[in-house]
């Protein structure tokens, strides 16, 4: 029991239940509030539609809308790629954090340093923790959206809706391990929060502009956020290479951070 | 590099860009002593602890722990350490006894009993949240995960800021049990009055150099004690006369109120004083606790002085 496995990823997850169950909170609330809808806004000659149909096309196209009409377009524009976009990346970047940076600000980190663990174990161990809870937050919007697929008429495929999961949970990787590694390499909480933070902003913006026009449709293939949606896994199922991508950066991301850390001077 | 010190360091030197922290500094404990280093904030006592704990890394020298490299010793040496940070912030919703069982988990084993015992003797209440303990009770859970394990060596930077006098001298107590039970311990202060009952060895630390030295013994023989006796049936002229021989003594006061007054201070060696007022009928003598603090700065701030012109 003294020794038992993996204490600093056990703290971790100790440390954030409530945190994890006020994020799980809010993702349900924007599934309950967007799915039910559906049935009413959704159809090929629905007043959404009607509505859409009149807006300019550039602002569709930002919003991801154009194919809002379908149960699984309406999904992916309304939460996977807005709503629940953002809770992801917020919740990731805050947890990507604390992980490093915000431990070492506080103090404690040096503590727990003094102690019987290695600097790589700190950062694999701490980033386990952040990688469950986000994986249980990526999960849990599935299930949920499972659960009112066919009350909310969303017609969705079980596996499609896991691959859009997967690239959901992906964007909230990158944006966690990012803010895990510039916490390694800087020790400053205001740095890794901007990274996180900043890359989702940009890759979002990006992906934003590439959606215009046909021209400029290579840019998504540059961003985090093109990755997971650019080719609507929720439609056409599981986009390989962009999960490759998005899951590869946020394991060089780690790797960085246990060199950084491991090379570095901690703040006190 | 088996040393036959618990702790050593060579010309360990640590600079952030320009500024300087240490200035290369040599050190050696013995096992099962009590060393303590003194210095004002700033004099790099921090600085030389991180290193030691591999927090941070010198720019130069070298520093050896328990026979071991600090930066290779790895997971085995530091569970054989015990260490109070200098600025000790613990904070979460937490109470002590789980974080405490948190750092168990992370460190060497503790005997069953061992937390509740230091709990106990420090007066701390280890079933509140971490967040809403005062500074000193923070200090003490960070005492006790220092001590619970019973480490071999124990690290303690300014281990008794925030705590109120009765607590320091519990902790003085443990610091001395420590020792008994054959544990090295190494601390520091930014008041030698605080440790000076506790500490076998005494370095100065001053603007990243080592000033001195010394067993706590021979700082006593340089101690400014602070003296006043009273004495009957005899005139002020003459124990001005029998007093004046005496090198050491300063600041003399006589004053006469029914009986004779003297108040001095006495460098060092004590006995020519004592010596010297025996052959007066004394009424009442006061001898002040030793301060060393005292001694040891006038000691070194010419030095000091003139380095800096």
């Amino acid at each position: 029991m003294k020794t038992s496995a993996l204490p600093l990823f056990r703290r971790a997850i100790v440390d954030s239940w409530r945190a994890t169950l006020g994020w799980s909170l809010g993702i349900a609330a924007a599934i309950l509030l967007y799915m039910p809808l559906f049935p009413a806004l959704g159809g090929k000659d629905s007043q959404m539609t009607q509505l859409l149909d009149n807006l300019p096309s550039q602002l569709v196209q930002t919003l991801g809308y154009s194919n809002i009409t379908t149960g699984s377009g309406y999904a992916e524009a309304t939460f996977y790629g807005l709503l629940g976009f953002v809770l992801m990346i917020i919740a990731a970047t805050s947890w990507g954090t604390a992980a490093i940076a915000g431990d070492e600000e506080s103090g404690s980190l040096e503590l727990t340093l003094a102690h019987g663990v290695t600097r790589t174990q700190v950062v694999l161990e701490r980033t386990l923790g952040v990688v469950i809870r986000l994986v249980w937050l990526a999960l849990f919007s599935a299930l949920l959206i499972l659960a009112l697929n066919n009350s909310s008429e969303l017609d969705l495929k079980p596996a499609n809706v896991f691959a859009v999961a997967a690239a959901y949970l992906g964007l909230g990787l990158v944006s966690a391990t990012l803010g895990i590694a510039v916490g390694a390499l800087t020790g400053r909480k205001v740095y890794a929060t901007g990274a996180g933070a900043g890359i989702a902003v940009l890759s979002y913006a990006l992906n934003a502009i590439g959606s215009q026009s046909r021209d400029l449709d290579v840019l998504r293939d540059f961003t985090p956020y093109g990755w997971a949606y650019h080719h609507t896994p929720l439609t056409s199922g599981a986009d390989w290479a962009g999960l490759v991508l998005l899951y590869g950066f946020s394991v060089l991301f780690v790797v960085i951070a246990v060199i950084a850390l491991r090379r570095r001077d901690i703040a006190g | 590099m088996n040393s036959t010190y618990a702790l050593e360091t060579r010309a360990l030197a640590k600079h952030y860009g320009k500024t300087v922290a240490l200035r290369g500094i040599d050190l050696a404990v013995k096992p099962g002593t009590v060393f303590g280093v003194i210095g004002p904030n700033g004099a790099g006592k921090t600085t030389a602890i991180r290193v030691l704990l591999d927090i941070i890394r010198p720019s130069s020298g070298s520093a050896e722990v328990l026979g071991q490299n600090p930066r290779t010793g790895g997971t085995a040496l530091r569970r054989q350490i015990g260490y109070v940070p200098g600025e000790l912030r613990l904070d979460g919703r937490l109470t002590g006894a789980t974080l405490l069982r948190y750092y168990e988990s992370i460190s060497g084993p503790v005997a069953p009993g061992a937390i509740e015992a230091l709990a106990g003797r420090l007066d701390l209440d280890l079933g509140r949240a971490v967040h809403t303990l005062s500074k000193g009770n923070k200090q003490k859970l960070g005492l006790v995960q220092a001590f619970m394990h019973e480490p071999k060596l124990l690290v303690l930077d300014e281990p008794t800021s925030g705590l109120d006098p009765l607590v320091q001298q519990e902790f003085l107590r443990m610091v001395r049990e420590a020792r008994d039970n054959g544990q090295t311990v190494f601390l520091s202060s930014h008041v030698l009055s605080e440790i000076q009952q506790a500490a076998d060895e005494v370095a100065i630390l001053r603007d990243g150099r080592i000033v001195i030295v010394s067993d706590v013994e021979s700082l006593r023989e340089t101690a400014i004690r602070r003296v006043r006796v009273g004495i009957m049936d005899a005139a002020a002229s003459a124990v001005q006369a029998a007093l004046a021989g005496i090198p050491q003594l300063t600041d003399l006061k006589l004053s006469e109120n029914g009986e004779l007054r003297v108040e001095a201070t006495v460098e060092g060696n004590i006995d020519p004083f004592v010596k010297a007022i025996a052959r007066f009928t004394v009424s009442d003598l006061a001898l002040e606790e030793p301060d060393l603090e005292e001694s040891v700065l006038r000691l070194y701030s010419a030095p000091e002085a003139t380095d800096e012109n």
